[in-house]
């Protein structure tokens, strides 16, 4: 194995994964960032990546637990979270918003997996956007969800 | 008989183009490349702001060249107010600027072309093949990230830049781990010239005017006049009478015509423009690749590419020893004198020159925008390569004329637009 991450030092790795400037997209981003102000044990380590796109699986290797904060269309009631592994769902390239040069989450993750780079633990939080149009604000409905979004990762890494 | 080649969305490209080609008996009816990207606004959204935005804003054109933005931004403000920058502010800016043209370079020729020639259909399979070369590609991004996050404070959209300067400075230690992790990487970049060599580039030639910004010192990235192969120099401030702007009805974005029907610009356009001012490392690798100046096959835009990645490591190793025998001066960034007036910016970014234009006001807001981007200039160009290429292929099988002109629109990079990643789910059970 290639390591491409020779200082990491922490074994769970927080990524807000998202576009801050397209309303909701910037849930994951958020998230993160509200989840920094916290206090955390010492071996976790909180990234704001934005779109990482191929360059995914340099964020991904060499951690043996990830967990990934993102704006996901479910079709639930916007502002819903769910927190999910990689093996209950089929993440799907969204047809007409597509990031830099056609590389989504979705298809890093596949790269990830295809150059068996995985962390032996993913978790997904997955917050249903109300609007995703150009703008730096959330939704109310999407910003009310967050304290309790933020308290199930809490004490999801303090079971670590 | 007739054929019609339509490709709705042509992967493996930024943003949303069609391909567009009717052959009816054996003839070459139609052929066009749709851009049905909706209109940005960009300079709408320039008009009222303060100067010291602009450049951050202009950086959200695109999260690739996000750089090159920044700072064809910052030298069209920093014309307009007549500001002299240190010598250390260019050559971090130039660092930085190697970075970024090193990330999308290793982006588009490992992550968008070579799946064409490695016989799959995009880098994850690529990953399974050869993982080697995928590995080594994640390598030389991480790398390039890096540079631009040690310079500018993170890996897209440069906050450390302002106009006049800096707002933070890189630790001397940190420069020398990058310079060694550049050393490390020449193996990298060894091998990356070895695979590029290898790969069968379509046969295919068209001569045509190509453009790029010129330095009488140095292979041009930042300022500098703009050379045409037709013979022409001009300043840059002259830039309308090269882009000559117009607009076609199959496109949303704005067609650019200078001495002939179409001009190219890139890295193809650089590399037979100012072939003398590469490194010498970058000269061998051309030779390696079996390019020389003039090269008129635009399919190896790519191949230019893969010389000017073997040229911006061995530059910004170069960079980092003149900065580290300076020493680094936290200096304030240089002052701005306000008045009415307006600045020409011009870059070299990945995909070809770019031009920002401001006219900024005494009270310090700009009062108009004009800014021209590469790929826009390119779209006539690979419009008249399709119609040269398609009559030479004819025999083929529909299939076969399809990818051919996918991968011809690929060689150029274009890089239609920025857009957002969604993620879509369903359920397994």
């Amino acid at each position: 194995m290639v390591n491409l991450n020779p200082q990491c030092k922490e074994t769970t790795l927080i990524l807000g994964i998202g576009n801050p400037l397209l309303g909701d997209d910037g849930v994951g981003i958020r998230a993160v960032e509200l989840l920094a102000e916290k206090e955390l044990p010492p071996y976790i380590k909180i990234e704001l990546v934005g779109t990482p796109g191929w360059g995914l699986p340099a964020w991904l290797e060499g951690w043996s637990s990830v967990i990934l904060v993102d704006a996901v269309q479910m079709g639930q009631t916007p502002g819903t979270w769910r927190r999910f592994s990689p093996d209950e769902i089929w993440l799907i390239t969204h047809c007409d918003l597509l990031s830099l040069h056609q590389a989504d989450l979705a298809s890093g993750l596949a790269l990830t997996e295809a150059l068996d780079m995985l962390p032996d633990q993913i978790t997904f939080y997955g917050i249903e956007p109300a609007c995703l149009d150009p703008g730096n604000d959330l939704s109310q409905v999407v910003r009310s969800s967050l304290p309790s979004l933020i308290d199930c990762i809490l004490d999801d890494i303090r079971k670590e | 008989m007739s054929e019609r080649i339509e490709v709705h969305h042509v992967t493996r490209v930024e943003g949303h183009g069609n391909i567009v080609v009717e052959i009816s008996d054996g003839q070459l009816k139609e052929c066009r490349f749709d851009v049905i990207e909706t209109p940005r606004f960009f300079e709408a959204m320039l008009r009222g702001r303060p100067y010291q935005e602009a450049s951050h804003i202009t950086s959200r054109i695109c999260g690739i060249c996000a750089t090159g933005h920044a700072t064809t931004s910052l030298r069209a403000t920093e014309k307009a107010l007549g500001v002299e920058l240190s010598d250390q502010t260019k050559l971090l800016r130039k660092l930085t600027f190697h970075g970024e043209m090193l990330d999308s370079h290793v982006l588009h020729t490992y992550m968008l072309v070579a799946p064409d020639f490695l016989g799959v259909g995009s880098v994850i399979p690529l990953a399974t093949t050869h993982r080697e070369v995928v590995l080594r590609a994640l390598r030389m991004k991480k790398l390039a990230g890096d540079i631009c996050a040690t310079v500018t404070g993170r890996h897209t959209h440069p906050i450390a830049m302002t106009v006049g300067g800096f707002t933070y400075f890189p630790k001397v230690s940190d420069l020398k781990a990058l310079r060694q992790r550049l050393v490390a990487g020449r193996a990298d970049v060894k091998a990356t010239v070895e695979l590029f060599a290898s790969l069968p580039w379509p046969k295919f030639e068209r001569d045509t005017e190509y453009i790029s910004l010129s330095k009488p010192d140095e292979y041009a990235f930042i300022d500098g006049e703009i050379l045409s192969s037709d013979g022409d120099r001009l300043p840059i401030e002259d830039y309308q009478k090269v882009t000559n702007e117009y607009l076609v009805e199959h496109s949303s974005a704005k067609f650019t015509r200078h001495n002939r029907k179409s001009y190219m610009v890139g890295a193809l356009a650089r590399f037979n423009n100012n072939f003398e001012q590469l490194h010498p490392s970058a000269k061998e690798a051309a030779q390696a690749l079996n390019i020389k100046p003039k090269v008129t096959n635009p399919f190896l835009n790519t191949a230019a590419q893969v010389v000017e990645i073997v040229h911006c490591v061995e530059d910004a190793i170069n960079i980092i020893d003149q900065l580290l025998e300076r020493g680094i001066s936290t200096e304030k960034p240089a002052p701005v004198n306000l008045t009415n007036s307006n600045g020409v910016g011009a870059c070299e970014v990945p995909r070809g020159i770019l031009f920002h234009h401001y006219w900024i006001g005494e009270d310090g807001n700009l009062s108009g925008a004009n800014c021209i981007i590469p790929t826009n200039q390119n779209i006539a160009n690979l419009e008249e390569d399709m119609r040269a290429l398609v009559p030479q292929i004819l025999d083929k099988s529909v299939e076969e004329i399809r990818l051919s002109l996918e991968m011809l629109v690929r060689a150029y990079d274009p890089c239609i637009s920025c857009s957002v990643h969604v993620l879509k789910i369903e359920d397994r059970a």
